[in-house]
């Protein structure tokens, strides 16, 4: 395997992340690859347009890097700060099919505006790292930091209140949690963390254009939750780390290799509904660790 | 399950990732790997939405492998060509060029799209590996570095070509309405040339039409732009929406003279535009009636592989790219043999070879410029003539 | 722009949009859940359609060079390239709706097994018919004009017939679900499957009818689309999918007339859009469906918002 593909794997499985968050509250909302072109967006033109990000030497500088991914993620965020009042009054299937046409809005401005370089994008984006090895490295650490950050939920008081909208979010309402407010935060969240990521990939694929963030990204993003679970943060990291490396895997195969893809992704939710990573395989994987399983 | 446990988890998943990454080698600095024959690859977006064109540059290079392979190969030792799929994505073309750059091939040939070449192209020069591209045709290509070329030229010349013919053909010409898909690259690039070459000669476009790509329906394009009473329109679409967009303005009345571009100089427009298409002046990168022996025999090889059709220029395209880097591996390998060569050092020489060569290609003669970018001799503007009943026709060439 | 221009161009966008929902907001208003595979069947029902005229397979893919040994006149080829399209439809439920629904998984699930039927279904028809283009030759429609003038108008032949065959559907569906027994049962369904159940009606039969039903429609839109502007290949009716999304939210998630009406609003929508601005011309009817959400989650014609996901 090399690194490039793994550094693909690992940007599928921010993304995955990032489209956990919101449900794991219970809000299926489809707007990563919209937040994930914006953040794109942010890094490819300040590395391109500002002299300092771009540095002199061989490599961009790594302050540039961190920089426009914390750009990326607070502009990323304050859009989703800005529509995530309204938008969150939707439910279920409303919710995601809203959060679709945002991120077809977004894709349509940033073909239409006049500094994001129309169809042919940004392109000639400066490296930070000089091989995928460096950002395979730099792209762990990050997703490390989401992973701790999510495993932290689990005993917060936020994620304890996002966890009881999951299940009832009348229930959790009437029990004092203030679920507009957790909602939101889930929401920017997720846009944050995609427009972190999207920063970042914009350096790895060297160019950046429109169609970063679109429709099939959407659903492909979703299917990365579906097919690893939804209810750990180990379960879209895995359906993630899988999806994304499942079409290159499956290379031997030639022609019939989107079929197989199909296939996987049909076949996948029907032999495991609650995805691959679920309580009891996590228990069966700790009692395997050699610890005692505690229930979750 | 407890935080621990979690934990536990996480850390062996991070630690067996770091383990697949440090697995990767690069066999830049190991002699090139002739056992099998003489490594080249080729990506192409042959799924996706941008299959068609994959579809039609796979036979291009189907056939230029055959071609180089009856006639000798490279020195005796038969050329080989790995073919993996792009998608039609970046991403999907980074991975198949890291993919194929890790074999240990001599040279590539690809993207399809403009864009994935802005996303992959920088790959294959970072890691010196000379790319041909075969239907790149937007601004900046060659210049993303040394080892990148195409051979596929932009509309710069073609353009005010079609243009000019389409004045000889009606002098009168005044009002000259534009359309194009602003999410394409490629026709984006070429109405750029297009509206210069109008204005150079007097006939500011009374109205510029935007497109998207996916569109299928153009009626309130047509009707805004038919408004404006224009004689000329010119159209820089590919074959599936430009097809649309002719065979829709002709059903609404207009009459006038229809110029395309690049994309629409392939036989795919027929199903599209069927009898509409009669009359079409294209502005051509490649024409299927050029009178050469290369041409006559990229001609007959695809007659016979694929019936009696019309060649796209896509095809023509990718036939050349192949034969460009074939051409160059022989004589590379005449003066200086591969046999032992560090691969890194033979990529290196056989980039510097094929911009150094000149090439008798169906396109008609070419050669690069130190940047890469083609030179090509013959341009032509065609019109199309279909068959009554509409299926089927040809490119007329123009004098 | 003549205000009758606009329109007519409007309602010529909007039949196509109005014809490939009705299909998709079947399956909807049944099950509560997006088909993502009802592109690639509305697809096959198109090639369906070019097969049974006697269209020959060009020289990409297996089936390099096939072509029936009979040719059936359009009309006659239309209804059965539907009951073709019917089939897939139903082996779509089989495959990625019906165990799910045994298992009373989350219908959220069936999102992505429908994604992946729809994958697999488009590959497949690259891998049999190649990625090329195909002609429903326009002489089918025999010696109609290709366009008629209409109050100073320009309309072509084909999109009004495709206005027309929607509207027809439209109407002979309505009829069939308030006057026949399975239709009210699948109305019921709809409603609430529970007290269906109870009422002694077999919800999945009623399911089972929506799909085909709705492979039937998509099938028939397929064939008439690909008339008016070709087969552009395996992925032609996926890029409907996602506008087709707007126009269910637009004219009420799982509402039949809503179907129709929502793709003639949404094909107004883009022809109002003045030219210079046509590069938003996407965006103003996705903004459209963002405001309709807000202030009318429900659509224009929807029933109140449903408790379920």
């Amino acid at each position: 395997m090399d690194a490039a593909l793994l550094e693909q794997m690992l940007l599928g499985a921010l993304l995955a992340l990032s489209v956990y968050l919101p449900l794991r509250c219970g809000q299926l909302s489809l707007a990563t690859p919209g937040f994930y072109a914006v953040g794109g967006y942010v890094a490819a033109l300040l590395s391109t347009r500002v002299a300092a990000f771009a540095g002199s030497g061989a490599t961009s500088p790594l302050w540039a890097l961190v920089a426009e991914m914390v750009l990326g993620g607070i502009l990323a965020g304050l859009i989703a700060l800005a529509i995530g009042g309204p938008v969150l009054q939707l439910r279920g299937i409303y919710l995601a099919i809203a959060t679709i046409a945002l991120v077809e809005i977004l894709r349509v401005l940033n073909l239409n505006l006049p500094f994001t370089g129309g169809a042919m994008g940004i392109f000639a984006i400066p490296q930070p790292f000089e091989q995928a090895d460096g950002y395979v490295l730099f792209t762990l650490v990050l997703l490390a930091l989401a992973c701790w950050l999510c495993q932290r939920l689990e005993v917060l008081r936020l994620g304890r209140a996002m966890a009881a909208i999951r299940d009832d979010e009348l229930a959790a309402a009437s029990v004092g949690i203030d679920t507009p407010r957790t909602k939101l935060i889930a929401f920017v969240a997720s846009a944050v963390l995609a427009g972190v990521t999207g920063a970042l990939a914009a350096h790895f694929l060297n160019a950046w254009n429109a169609r970063a963030g679109s429709f099939d990204a959407s659903i492909t993003t979703l299917a990365f939750v579906v097919f690893g679970g939804s209810r750990y943060w180990l379960g879209p990291v895995l359906g993630g780390l899988v999806l994304t490396a499942l079409p290159e895997l499956l290379r031997p195969v030639g022609d019939l290799r989107l079929i197989l893809f199909g296939s996987v992704i049909l076949l996948g939710p029907l032999f495991f509904p609650q995805g691959l990573v679920t309580a009891e395989r996590l228990r069966g994987l700790g009692a395997l660790l050699g610890r005692a399983p505690q229930a979750p | 399950m407890s935080v621990g446990g979690l934990q536990r988890v996480g850390t062996g998943l991070l630690t067996l990732t770091l383990l697949l990454a440090g697995c990767a080698s690069d066999p830049g600095d190991q002699p090139v790997a002739l056992a099998g024959g003489v490594p080249v690859g080729a990506v192409l977006a042959l799924t996706g939405n941008a299959n068609v064109y994959g579809q039609d540059q796979k036979v291009g290079l189907e056939l230029a492998l055959q071609q180089r392979n009856t006639s000798g190969g490279i020195n005796g030792r038969p050329l080989t060509l790995a073919l993996e799929d792009s998608g039609s994505d970046e991403p999907g073309a980074n991975a198949a060029f890291t993919l194929q750059i890790n074999r240990g091939v001599l040279a590539l040939v690809g993207p399809t799209l403009s864009q994935q070449a802005f996303s992959a192209d920088p790959i294959a020069q970072r890691r010196g590996v000379p790319v041909v591209a075969p239907s790149n045709t937007a601004d900046g290509i060659p210049e993303i570095g040394f080892f990148i070329s195409r051979v596929s030229a932009s509309s710069a010349v073609i353009a005010p070509m079609a243009i000019a013919q389409a004045l000889k053909m009606q002098p009168g010409l005044k009002r000259a309405a534009v359309f194009y898909a602003q999410d394409d690259a490629y026709s984006t690039a070429e109405t750029t040339i297009f509206q210069a070459s109008l204005k150079e000669k007097g006939l500011e476009p009374v109205t510029v039409q935007r497109t998207q790509l996916n569109d299928q329906d153009f009626q309130n394009q047509i009707s805004a732009a038919l408004r404006e009473k224009p004689d000329l329109i010119v159209v820089s679409l590919q074959a599936v929406d430009g097809g649309n967009l002719i065979r829709q303005l002709r059903e609404l009345g207009y009459r006038g003279l229809i110029v395309a571009g690049n994309g629409m100089n392939t036989p795919n427009i027929y199903p599209i535009c069927q009898k509409y298409c009669d009359g079409l002046l294209i502005a051509q990168a490649y024409s299927p009636e050029l009178d050469t022996p290369a041409n006559a025999a990229f001609l007959k090889a695809f007659k016979a592989a694929k019936g009696g059709a019309i060649p796209p220029q896509l095809t023509a395209q990718a036939y050349t790219a192949l034969q460009v880097i074939g051409e160059a591996l022989v004589r590379l390998d005449k003066r200086q043999p591969l046999a032992g060569a560090p691969l890194a050092a033979a990529r290196k020489q056989l980039m510097q070879e094929i911009l150094a060569g000149t090439y008798a290609t169906p396109l008609g003669e070419i050669r690069f410029t130190p940047e890469g970018e083609v030179i090509q001799s013959q341009f032509s503007v065609a019109q199309v003539r279909m068959d009554p009943g509409g299926r089927s026709g040809r490119f007329a060439l123009l004098k | 722009m003549d205000l009758i221009q606009i329109l007519v161009n409007g309602l010529s966008v909007g039949a196509v949009y109005g014809l490939f929902a009705l299909g998709y907001t079947l399956v909807f208003s049944v099950l509560g859940v997006i088909n993502f595979a009802h592109g690639a069947v509305f697809t096959l029902g198109a090639y369906f359609t070019y097969l049974l005229i006697g269209g020959a397979i060009g020289a990409n893919g297996l089936m390099a060079g096939f072509q029936l040994p009979f040719a059936l006149p359009f009309w006659g080829a239309l209804p059965l390239a539907g009951l073709g399209a019917a089939l897939v439809a139903l082996l779509v439920e089989r495959v990625a709706f019906r165990p799910l629904r045994r298992r009373r998984a989350d219908p959220l699930l069936a999102l992505i097994t429908s994604l992946g039927a729809g994958v697999i279904l488009v590959n497949l028809i690259q891998l049999l018919v190649g990625a090329e283009s195909y002609a429903i030759p326009t002489s089918v429609l025999g010696g109609l004009p290709a366009s008629f003038p209409l109050l100073g108008a320009r309309v072509r032949t084909v999109q009004a017939l495709l206005l027309g065959v929607a509207v027809l559907l439209l109407a002979l569906l309505s009829l069939w679900l308030e006057g026949s027994r399975n239709g009210r049962g699948l109305q019921a369904v709809a409603e609430d499957p529970e007290t269906a159940q109870l009422l002694g009606i077999d919800s999945t039969a009623m399911v089972r009818l929506a799909f085909g039903l709705s492979g039937f429609l998509a099938g028939v839109a397929g064939g008439l689309v690909g008339l008016s502007v070709s087969i552009a290949g395996p992925y032609f009716g996926i890029g409907y999918g996602l506008k087709g999304l707007a126009v269910l939210v637009l004219g009420g998630l799982g509402s039949v007339p809503g179907a129709v009406l929502g793709g003639l609003i949404v094909g107004l929508a883009e022809a109002f859009v003045p030219a210079d601005w046509s590069g938003y011309k996407d965006a103003v009817s996705y903004g459209f469906l963002f405001l309709v959400l807000l202030l009318r989650p429900r659509g224009l014609l929807g029933r109140p918002l449903p408790t379920k996901v």
